[in-house]
């Protein structure tokens, strides 16, 4: 029973992680269109963001936003300098991405060299009859909840929200009542990077820094967002909990490998019965 | 007037070549490593090392009296640019030994085609084992040379309860293997296993099944930066004070640099070297190589390794007269010794891997290690049972216990 609830829980908390990683690629995809393949470099780019803030001397917590900010503009020079020039050309912007995230590797070796010291987990952990968890992975329920609810008030109740879903909906329309919409995408690409920024730099005691990061998470936060479909950011959720959440128990009950099996032939699954994601035929939007 | 300056000096060159009865063409070594890319963390330091070895042979009179010359090339951590590259390495650049590669899958995808072309090739290494070729001399330890070692210390310090976290491939699998083996001959047992993906970074299932199962101590494996994150969730969740761990791989990529030092502290880690190690050919070993590289990055044993290897290949190719292929590998079966960094290694003919020293050593709270205990020159004990390229010069394999 203990050991029902405590596997429970720590796949909730895997769960969270995965979502946590995804929720950037969700936006930009959701929102743009874009399927941004450097997303998993631009959580590496958080992560080392936030690590040498950290050996300056920075608090951890306050090296999170600092994170964010620097993955932000970051993000807007990459989207002024290559992504606006590709809308609406999806094959292009998968290339013109992926290269990117290859650069941004090389460029991670060069600057930062293949090991760079962690930071480490808070050591607390708390004890379910005779099973132990560590504190932090289970913080990120938290974390992620909250993200999940930012971003969601963010993109519904704000202005710059509104104009944000105008911009890439009917673009020309946008225009029209006078929303500058150029700005307004490399705004939305920016926050999907602020979010990866974000998930590098809070993720880094469980993931530590190092140049290939980001391949970790690319593809299972893509299929993620891929069996999610049209309402991206409850789509999401949905899917990383079910996805991961149960690729996780699997794992606890059985082996990793079958965690695996089970996450790659669930999605297979999914898209097979909803190839459009599992939100295609939901009534709200995000 | 260039022209025949360059004339007059290659026919001078030509004239003392002839003159010394050597042969005309200096040694030239290839040497193919991951300098770039996923695996670069040791193929640097790999390079790093021949590069270093070959200064010091060079400076102390080089081979048949003359400086070895190096090419090196980048397999970029790419197994299809060490196929490329042996082949331009010995087609076109004409080389007369090869030093290259990390994975055993960048071995095999070697050994074939140095085996046809006939140039010893060495490689350096931990590995799972069993590699047994004319051509091919391993010079990192093989799993079961330290397994051998590090399961019976753990017995005996731990308690009977193993559990095994491992990479899901060849070297995870096979050393799992031998962890069977020397739990079952010494009275232990294995009360759980898992074998993980490369991508998996969240340990919370396998942490809840090893406390299901109970072990006196975990032998964990980790390969790549990913599983790193293992140790530190292991740690976190505050299993530590009640479970050892024991790995075989611990250090040999600077995880130890990585974990944090409380999840670090008291890891127990068993290789064929560590930079702490005490002896005098270690000290000036380090001392050269943070005059020339830095002392920022601890020096990992892939790189001692490669250093031991070109080592033995000139000491071979001195004692021989020659760089030709036959004649350098009879002279590397004749049993010859290195004092190295990691104390005194010595080839085993039959088998083609070293016999070295094992250390047992623990990590402490500065990102580094503490050596608690030295096996002396310890076999390769898997391969010296089933590799003997004297007796039988045609063997070719790659053996896998069990079967």
């Amino acid at each position: 029973m203990d050991y029902l609830f405590a596997v429970l829980l720590s796949s909730l908390s895997s769960a969270s992680i995965l979502l946590i990683a995804t929720i950037g690629l969700a936006v930009v995809f959701g929102l743009m269109g874009v399927i941004n393949l450097a997303h998993g470099e631009f959580i590496m780019f958080g992560a080392y963001a936030a690590l040498t803030a950290t050996q300056q001397g920075v608090p951890f917590i306050l090296s999170i936003p600092i994170a964010v900010l620097l993955t932000m503009i970051f993000g807007a020079l990459v989207e002024i300098l290559i992504i606006r020039r590709l809308y609406g050309r999806m094959f292009d912007t998968m290339l013109a991405t992926w290269g990117l995230s290859l650069a941004l590797y090389q460029c991670a070796v060069i600057i930062f060299g293949t090991v760079s010291p962690g930071i480490g987990m808070p050591q607390m952990s708390i004890a379910i009859g005779e099973y132990s968890l560590a504190v932090y992975p289970l913080l990120m329920i938290v974390v992620a909840a909250s993200m999940l609810i930012g971003v969601y008030y963010l993109l519904t109740k704000s202005v710059y929200g509104m104009k944000a879903r105008a911009a890439i909906q009917v673009p020309h329309m946008a225009r029209a009542i006078g929303i500058n919409s150029s700005n307004t995408n490399t705004l939305t690409f920016a926050i999907g990077c602020g979010l990866a920024g974000f998930a590098g730099a809070v993720l880094l005691p469980i993931v530590p820094a190092t140049p290939s990061m980001g391949f970790a998470f690319v593809i299972k936060s893509f299929l993620i967002v891929v069996v999610a479909g049209p309402v991206t950011l409850a789509g999401s959720a949905l899917s990383a909990i079910g996805m991961g959440g149960g690729a996780s128990v699997i794992s606890s009950f059985m082996t990793s490998v079958a965690g695996d099996i089970f996450f790659f032939a669930l999605t297979l699954l999914l898209l097979r019965f909803y190839p459009l994601g599992i939100s295609s035929r939901w009534r709200f939007k995000l | 007037m260039i022209k025949s300056s360059i004339k007059r000096v290659s026919v001078a060159a030509l004239l003392t070549a002839l003159a010394s009865g050597t042969a005309f063409a200096d040694a030239k070594i290839g040497a193919i490593f991951d300098l770039t890319g996923g695996l670069n963390i040791y193929g640097i330091q790999q390079n790093n090392a021949l590069q270093l070895a070959v200064e010091e042979i060079n400076a102390k009179g080089g081979v048949l009296g003359k400086p070895v010359e190096v090419v090196t090339y980048d397999a970029q951590s790419e197994l299809s640019k060490y196929t490329q590259y042996t082949n331009t390495a010995i087609l076109r650049d004409k080389i007369d030994v090869l030093f290259a590669g990390l994975t055993s899958s960048s071995r095999e995808a070697i050994r074939p085609i140095v085996r046809k072309a006939k140039v010893p090739y060495f490689y350096s290494s931990l590995y799972e084992g069993g590699a047994c070729d004319k051509q091919t001399f391993v010079t990192g330890s093989s799993a079961s040379q330290q397994m051998s070692k590090l399961i019976t210390w753990g017995l005996k310090k731990y308690g009977p309860k193993i559990y095994i976290m491992a990479p899901d491939y060849n070297f995870g699998t096979i050393s799992a293997h031998w962890i069977h083996e020397f739990a079952k001959a010494n009275g232990g047992e294995v009360v759980g296993e898992d074998f993980l993906a490369l991508t998996v970074t969240d340990y919370a299932p396998i942490l809840q099944k090893i406390q299901a199962a109970k072990p006196d101590f975990v032998v964990a494996l980790p390969v790549g930066a990913n599983q790193t994150g293992f140790l530190e969730q292991f740690a976190a969740a505050g299993l530590k004070d009640s479970i050892g761990i024991v790995s075989t791989n611990y250090g040999s990529g600077n995880q130890q640099v990585v974990v944090s030092p409380e999840a670090g502290k008291g890891i127990i880690a068993n290789q064929g070297y560590f930079m702490q190690v005490e002896n005098p050919e270690n000290e000036e070993f380090v001392q050269k190589w943070h005059a020339k590289f830095g002392s920022e990055v601890p020096i990992v044993s892939g790189a001692v390794d490669v250093w031991n290897a070109v080592h033995l290949w000139a000491i071979a190719a001195n004692k021989v007269g020659s760089v030709d292929n036959d004649k350098v590998i009879e002279g590397l079966e004749k049993g010859i010794s290195f004092d190295a960094p990691n104390g005194k290694v010595s080839i085993d003919p039959k088998s083609h891997h070293l016999n070295q020293n094992i250390y047992i050593a623990e990590g402490n709270t500065s990102h580094g290690f503490n050596i608690i205990e030295t096996y002396k020159s310890v076999p390769a004990v898997f391969e010296n049972e089933t590799c003997d390229l004297v007796a039988n010069p045609g063997q070719a394999g790659h053996y896998v216990p069990g079967q």
